[in-house]
C-alpha cells in the first residue's frame, strides 16, 4: 500500500499525463481534407457562416443552409439581377394555364456519375411535401395539385403520393400540374426547397445522407469535407455543365456564431466575407470602411396589433403608427440604412410602384405627433395601458424602448416584455392570447410576387397573428390568385394593400421598415460577391480579384 | 477556611462582607467574546477592511442614488441626440444608446444584481441550514438517506438547471432569478452546516443540555446554530460572487432580467457590441461586477482569518 | 476497502435514475415547440406527423420508459431539430472538444494557480500576498465574456499572435480559449492552496521541522505542500464538472463546437432529446468524478473511510 504522499503524486502525475495526451490529440474529421488547407489556391473564398447548416434541400430552412444548397445542387431556374427567372438546369419551360412543363438539359451528372434526370426533381419535390420528412417549407409546394393532401396524410400515403401533380414524363421533361394558374410559380421554383436530390443515396443512408462522406450533389460545387458545427469546405465541381465559367476553386466556410467575434475575425484577415452576423451596434463604425456593403432585402419589419380583443379601435392603431419616428429609430438603433416602410409590400417587389403608390398616410418617416394625437382623440375607449411583446436580441430591446417612449407622448403607457424566442413563439399563436397587445415581427419573402406578402392577412392564415379577419379581403386574395395577367393582378394587389394600410385601411399592424442585409466583403471579392433580394448568393459568379 | 460564595448566597447566612463578594460573584464575569476577538483581528487585516468599506460604499450608492438622481430611466423619453455620450458633468459616466444616464443605470443595475445576489445567497443558506441541521442533528438513518439524496442532487449540473428552471417559470424578474440561481447550488452549504452540527453535537455543553432535558429545537436554536453562524457568514460572502457571476452569465445568454429593469450582467451584455467605439458602456458594469466579487472574496477571506485562529499570521521567516 | 468501493458504485445507479427522472420531468414543463424554429407557423398536419415520428404523442410514462431504456442501451435518441444527427452523434462529436477545453483550462489553473497560492501563503499579508490574490481574483471576477472579448482584441487582432476563433487545426487555436476559461479556477486554486498552506504552516510538525534546523524550502516542499494539496484534490472533481458545463460562453465567443454551446442552443430551440441527453451525460460525468475522488479520499485518508462506512 503506497504511502499517502505517493498516492497524491500518482494522482497528480496521471492527471498531467492525461492532459498531455488529450491536448496533443487531434479532432475528428469527416471526409477528406477539411480544416487547414494546403497551399491556398488563388481562387479561394473564406466565408464566415452565421449558423449551423443542414445540407438537405428539403430541410434547409435557415438562410445559411439555403445559400449553401443553392450552390451545391442545380436548380431548374435561377433568378437574374432583375429577379426574372433564367434557365439553369431547365433550358426552357412552357406555361399553359395551370400546367407548367420544364424541359431539362441533358448530359448533366451527379457527383457519383449518375445522370441527372427529371425523375430526380420529381422525387425531391414529392419528398419535400411528404409527411415523413415533414419539412417546414412544404407549404411552398402547396400550389401543386394534391400536395396539401399528401402532406397531411396519416397512413397509407402511397396513393396520395402518386396523385401529387408532379411527373417526370421522360428523362428531360418535368410536368407540373398546379391547383390554379400561378404566374409566379416559375420564379418560386428558384427556391431551395425545389432542388433535386439523389434518391439512391437517400435510400441507402437515410437521415445521414448529407454527411460529407455520403452526400451526392449535382451543382457547381461539391463538398470536400465538413466538421460538424465548425466548418465546411467546398471545391469546384469540374464536371458541372457550365464549369468553364466558374472562377472560384474553393470555398472555406467557418461557422462563427458570435457577431462580435465574427467582426474581429474579419478584421484579422481570417475570413473574406461576413453576411449574417453583423451586430447592429457595430454598423456605425463599419459603415465608412470600404469593406462595408449594403443590400436591400425583400422583407418588412412590423409591429402587429391584437386587433380582435385589445387594440380594437382603428383610430388608436392609426395614432400609434403616426407617433412612430421611423427614421430616428433607423438612424440611431438599427443603423443599417433601412428604408422606412410606407406599406406592407416592400421596396423591390415587382409592381411595387403601382401597388403601393404614394404609400400609407399613417406612416410618415419622421412620425407626426400632432396627427397622432388627433387620431388618439378620435378613438373611443382607447387602451392606454398596453404590453409590448418582443423577442430578445440586440436591436429589439432598444427599438421597443424607443417605441415605448414615443407612445408615451400620445398618452399610452406601455410595459415591455422581452421573451426568449420559443416563449415568444408560444405567445404569437395564432391566435395571440389576450395578454398580447402588440408584438414585434417581420416577414421575409419566399418568392418574388406580392401574393406571398398579401396572403398573410387572410382569416385563416397561420402567419396572421393579429386576429384581423375581413371576408372581403379573403375574397380579393382568392381573386388575385386566379388572375394570371400581371397588370390586372397588380390592380387587385393595390386594393389589398389599401385594405391594409390605405387611408381607409384597417391597419392591423404598424409597418416599420424594409430590411437590408449589411455585409462585410473584402475588396478582392467585393465586386463579384452579391446577395440578391431573397438573400441568395450565386457562387458561380464570384471571382477573387488580385 | 475558604467560603464558597454560592453557598453563602443560597443559605442567606452571609455576612455583609461576604455579601459583597457574593454580589460580585453573581455578576457574570466579563470575558472577551468570540465576536469581539474576531472583529479586532478583522480590523488588522488591511485588505479586508478596505474591501469591506468599498463594498459597503457601493451598496449604499446603489441604494441611495436612484432616489436622488434627476434622471428617471423608466419614464424619461428616449433622446437620440444624446446617444452614447462620453463622460461629462451632466452624465459622469456617459449615456447609453437611447441617451439614458449610465450612472443611474449603474445604480439601478447594481441594486438588482445585489438583490439577486443576496436573495439567492440567503435562499441557499436557508435551504442549506434547514437540510443540513436536520441531517446532522438527527444522525443515523435519516442522515444517511439525506446524504445519499444530496449525492444524487450533486450530479445535477448547476447552470443548465438554472437555465431549465428559468425556461419553465417563463418570466425573468428578480424573484425567478433568485429561485433559478439558488435551486441547484445549496448542496455545499447543506454539507458544511451538517459537518459543523456533527462536530458541535459532541460538545459537552450540548450533552449537558440534553441531559438536563432540553428539547431538540432548543438545542438546535440556542446552542448549535449560533456557533455555526461564523461559518455561515463566511459562506454568504463566498456564495455571493458565484451568484453575481451566474447572473451575468445568464444575461449573456439572453435569459437575464427583462427591460426596463437591468442588472449589471445585462448592462455589460448590451455594451459588448460597441466595445470598440464606446468602451465605457461595457467597462463600467463589468468593473462593478468585478469590484463586488473581489470585495466579497476579500471580506470572506478576512472573516475566515479573523474567526479561525489557526490561520493567524506566522511571523517567522 | 473493496466493500467501500462497491457500495459507492452501486449507489450511482439510483442516483442516475433520479437525475434522469428529474431532467425528464423538468423538460416536460418547459413550453415550446421543437418543430417551430422560425416565426412561420407550422402546418397542423406537419406538426402532427412530426410528433408521431418522434413518439411525442405517447403518454408521458411511456415516453419515460422508452427513454430510460434508451439510456441504459446507450441510445439517447434522435435530435428533434437537427434531423441528420442523433444525440449520440452530437455527443460523440462535441463532447470531447469540451473536455479538451476543460482539461486545458484546468492545466492553466494548476500550473499558475497553485504556485500563486503557495507564494501568497509564504508571504502572508505582504504586498506579494495582496498582489497575487488580487491578480488571480481579477481573472475570476471580471465576467468571462468581457475577458474573452478583450483577449481576442489585444492578442489576436492587435497583436496578431494567435487566431481569433476556432478550435481545430494547430495548437494556436487552443491557447486563448483555455486560458480564458482557466482564469476562474486559477483564482479558486490559488485561494484554496493559500488557505490550506496557512493552516498547515501552523502545525506542530512544521515547527518541529524548522526547529530541527531543516532548510525552509525543503520544509515547504516536503512537508507543507503535500498536505496542503489534499483540499485541492478534493476540489478538482466538482471543478471539473463546472468547467465542462460552464464552457458555454467561451465556446460561443471562440466558435468552439463544444457541448456547452450545443446545450444552450438546444434549450433555446427546445430540442428535448438533446437537452436530456447532455444533462444525463454531464450528471454521469460529475457522479463518477465524485466517486473517483471519494475513493481516492478513502484511500488517502482512512478516517473518512470509517466515518462514511
Amino acid at each position: 500500500m503506497l504511502s499517502r504522499n505517493r498516492w497524491q503524486q500518482a494522482v497528480l502525475l496521471s492527471l498531467v499525463a492525461v492532459l498531455f495526451v488529450v491536448g496533443c490529440g487531434g479532432g475528428d474529421d469527416e471526409g477528406s481534407g477539411g480544416g487547414a488547407g494546403t497551399a491556398a489556391a488563388e481562387q479561394t473564398l473564406k466565408w464566415g457562416l452565421g449558423s449551423e447548416f443542414n445540407l438537405d434541400p428539403g430541410l434547409a430552412t435557415d438562410t445559411t443552409s439555403a445559400k449553401l444548397v443553392l450552390n451545391l445542387f442545380d436548380p431548374l431556374v435561377k433568378l437574374a439581377d432583375d429577379l426574372e427567372a433564367v434557365p439553369s438546369m431547365a433550358e426552357s419551360w412552357d406555361v399553359t394555364g395551370a400546367k407548367v412543363v420544364y424541359h431539362l438539359r441533358s448530359g448533366s451528372k451527379w457527383s457519383n456519375g449518375d445522370p441527372v434526370t427529371a425523375k430526380d426533381y420529381e422525387y425531391a419535390w414529392k419528398r419535400a411535401v411528404s409527411p415523413e420528412l415533414a419539412s417546414d417549407y412544404s407549404y411552398q409546394l402547396y400550389g401543386i395539385k394534391g400536395a396539401v393532401e399528401y402532406n397531411e396524410c396519416e397512413k397509407n400515403c402511397a396513393k396520395l403520393r402518386d396523385a401529387v401533380g408532379v411527373k417526370a414524363t421522360d428523362d428531360q421533361t418535368l410536368e407540373v400540374t398546379l391547383t390554379s394558374p400561378q404566374p409566379w410559380f416559375i420564379q418560386q421554383s428558384a427556391h431551395s426547397v425545389f432542388l433535386p436530390v439523389h434518391e439512391a443515396t437517400i435510400e441507402k443512408f437515410g437521415d445521414r445522407w448529407t454527411r460529407a462522406q455520403s452526400i451526392v450533389t449535382n451543382g457547381p460545387f461539391k463538398v470536400e469535407g465538413a466538421q460538424p458545427s465548425a466548418s465546411i469546405t467546398l471545391i469546384k465541381n469540374s464536371e458541372w455543365r457550365d464549369a468553364a465559367n466558374v472562377k472560384l476553386e474553393r470555398v472555406e466556410g467557418k461557422i462563427i456564431v458570435d457577431g462580435t467575434t465574427a467582426v474581429q475575425s474579419f478584421e484579422a484577415g481570417e475570413v473574406d466575407v461576413l453576411d449574417e452576423q453583423l451586430p447592429a451596434a457595430e454598423t456605425p463604425r463599419l459603415k465608412d470602411t470600404p469593406e462595408y456593403e449594403l443590400y436591400p432585402g425583400l422583407g418588412t419589419s412590423y409591429y402587429g396589433f391584437n386587433v380582435k380583443d385589445n387594440i380594437t379601435d382603428v383610430n388608436q392603431r392609426r395614432a400609434m403608427s403616426l407617433a412612430v419616428d421611423r427614421q430616428s429609430i433607423i438612424d440611431n438603433i438599427t443603423q443599417a440604412n433601412e428604408k422606412p416602410a410606407n406599406a406592407f409590400t416592400p421596396d423591390g417587389m415587382p409592381g411595387e410602384e403601382d401597388i403601393v403608390g404614394e404609400g400609407s398616410p399613417f406612416t410618415p418617416a419622421a412620425g407626426d405627433l400632432d396627427m397622432a394625437k388627433e387620431y388618439m382623440a378620435k378613438a373611443k375607449n382607447p387602451k392606454t395601458k398596453i404590453t409590448i411583446y418582443s423577442n430578445e436580441g440586440a436591436p429589439n430591446k432598444e427599438v421597443a424602448q424607443a417605441l415605448q417612449s414615443m407612445w408615451k407622448q400620445i398618452g399610452i403607457d406601455s410595459t415591455i416584455k422581452i421573451l426568449e424566442w420559443q416563449q415568444f413563439l408560444e405567445f404569437l399563436g395564432p391566435p395571440p392570447p389576450k395578454a398580447v397587445d402588440i408584438y414585434r415581427l417581420g416577414w421575409v419573402g419566399d418568392f418574388v410576387d406580392d401574393i406571398n406578402f398579401l396572403e398573410l392577412w387572410t382569416c385563416d392564415s397561420g402567419n396572421n397573428n393579429t386576429g384581423f379577419c375581413d371576408k372581403e379581403y379573403d375574397a380579393l386574395v382568392a381573386k388575385a390568385k386566379g388572375t394570371p395577367e400581371t397588370a390586372a393582378r397588380y390592380a387587385i394587389y393595390k386594393q389589398l394593400e389599401a385594405k391594409l394600410t390605405g387611408p381607409d385601411g384597417a391597419l392591423p399592424f404598424i409597418p416599420l421598415w424594409y430590411i437590408t442585409y449589411p455585409n462585410l466583403e473584402r475588396e478582392t471579392i467585393k465586386e463579384t460577391f452579391k446577395i440578391n433580394l431573397l438573400d441568395q448568393v450565386d457562387l458561380t459568379k464570384v471571382e477573387v480579384k488580385g | 477556611m475558604s467560603v464558597d460564595p454560592r453557598e453563602a448566597v443560597a443559605t442567606g447566612t452571609a455576612a455583609p462582607a461576604i455579601a459583597d463578594l457574593a454580589a460580585q460573584a453573581g455578576r457574570p464575569v466579563h470575558r472577551a467574546s468570540l465576536w469581539r476577538d474576531a472583529w479586532r483581528r478583522y480590523l488588522q487585516n488591511r485588505g479586508a477592511v478596505i474591501a469591506g468599506a468599498v463594498f459597503l460604499l457601493f451598496v449604499l450608492f446603489c441604494l441611495i442614488w436612484p432616489f436622488v438622481t434627476p434622471y428617471d430611466i423608466r419614464s424619461d423619453p428616449v433622446n437620440f441626440q444624446q446617444s452614447y455620450e462620453g463622460p461629462s458633468v451632466k452624465h459622469p459616466l456617459g449615456t447609453d444608446q437611447l441617451g439614458k444616464d449610465l450612472l443611474t443605470k449603474l445604480a439601478l443595475g447594481g441594486r438588482i444584481s445585489i438583490a439577486i445576489g443576496v436573495g439567492a445567497t440567503l435562499a441557499i443558506l436557508l435551504i442549506g441550514v434547514v437540510y443540513g441541521s436536520i441531517s446532522g442533528f438527527a444522525g443515523g438513518r435519516l442522515d444517511n438517506a439525506q446524504m445519499r439524496l444530496l449525492d444524487a442532487l450533486y450530479g445535477l449540473p448547476y447552470l443548465p438547471f438554472a437555465i431549465i428552471v428559468l425556461a419553465i417559470i417563463g418570466e425573468n424578474n428578480l424573484w425567478t432569478m433568485v429561485i433559478a440561481l439558488s435551486i441547484a447550488s445549496w448542496f455545499t452549504a447543506a454539507r458544511i452546516v451538517r459537518g459543523q452540527i456533527i462536530t458541535l453535537k459532541e460538545n459537552d455543553y450540548v450533552r449537558a443540555a440534553k441531559a438536563v432535558g432540553a428539547r431538540w429545537y432548543r438545542i438546535l436554536s440556542r446552542h448549535l446554530l449560533p456557533n455555526t453562524l461564523g461559518v455561515l457568514i463566511i459562506a454568504i460572502f463566498l456564495e455571493l460572487p458565484g451568484v453575481i457571476l451566474g447572473e451575468a452569465f445568464l444575461s449573456f445568454i439572453g435569459l437575464g432580467i427583462s427591460p426596463p429593469d437591468a442588472s449589471l450582467g445585462s448592462l455589460a451584455q448590451e455594451g459588448r457590441a460597441v466595445y470598440r467605439v464606446h468602451p465605457n458602456v461595457i467597462a463600467i458594469p463589468s468593473i462593478a461586477i468585478a469590484v463586488l466579487v473581489l470585495c466579497a472574496n476579500f471580506i470572506a477571506d478576512g472573516m475566515r482569518d479573523a474567526l479561525d485562529p489557526r490561520t493567524r499570521e506566522t511571523k517567522e521567516h | 476497502m473493496t466493500g467501500f468501493i462497491l457500495r459507492r458504485l452501486l449507489w450511482t445507479i439510483p442516483v442516475l435514475l433520479l437525475v434522469i427522472f428529474l431532467t425528464f420531468v423538468l423538460m416536460r414543463q418547459i413550453e415550446g415547440n421543437p418543430f417551430r424554429q422560425t416565426s412561420r407557423a407550422v402546418p397542423l398536419a406537419v406538426q402532427q406527423n412530426l410528433e408521431r415520428k418522434f413518439n411525442l404523442d405517447e403518454p408521458w410514462y411511456i415516453q419515460y420508459v422508452l427513454y430510460v431504456k434508451g439510456v441504459f442501451t446507450f441510445d439517447l435518441g434522435p435530435s428533434l431539430v437537427t434531423r441528420d444527427r442523433t444525440v449520440n452523434d452530437i455527443i460523440k462529436e462535441h463532447f470531447p472538444k469540451s473536455v479538451q477545453l476543460g482539461l486545458l483550462a484546468f492545466a492553466w489553473a494548476i500550473v499558475f494557480g497553485i504556485p500563486m497560492g503557495v507564494l501568497a501563503a509564504l508571504r502572508q499579508n505582504s504586498a506579494y500576498d495582496y498582489g497575487l490574490m488580487f491578480l488571480s481574483n481579477v481573472g475570476y471576477a471580471v465576467p468571462s465574456f468581457l475577458v474573452a472579448t478583450l483577449l481576442i482584441y489585444y492578442v489576436s487582432l492587435k497583436g496578431g499572435l494567435l487566431p481569433t476563433n476556432g478550435w481545430e487545426g494547430s495548437w494556436k487555436y487552443k491557447v486563448l480559449p483555455s486560458f480564458a476559461l482557466g482564469l476562474g479556477p486559477m483564482a479558486y486554486f490559488a485561494r484554496l492552496v493559500r488557505g490550506s498552506m496557512l493552516e498547515t504552516l501552523q502545525q506542530d510538525y512544521v515547527r518541529t521541522a524548522k526547529a530541527k534546523g531543516l532548510r525552509w524550502p525543503r520544509v515547504v516542499v516536503v512537508h507543507v505542500l503535500r498536505n496542503s494539496l489534499i483540499p485541492a484534490v478534493t476540489a478538482m472533481a466538482p471543478l471539473l464538472g463546472f468547467i465542462i458545463t460552464g464552457t458555454f460562453v467561451i465556446e460561443v465567443i471562440f466558435s468552439i463546437p463544444g457541448i456547452g454551446r450545443y446545450f444552450v442552443t438546444a434549450i433555446s430551440s427546445r430540442d428535448y432529446s438533446v437537452v436530456m441527453g447532455i444533462t444525463v451525460l454531464t450528471s454521469v460525468v460529475i457522479v463518477f468524478a465524485n466517486l473517483v475522488v471519494d475513493i481516492l479520499y478513502g484511500i488517502l485518508d482512512p478516517r473518512t473511510r470509517d466515518a462514511r462506512a
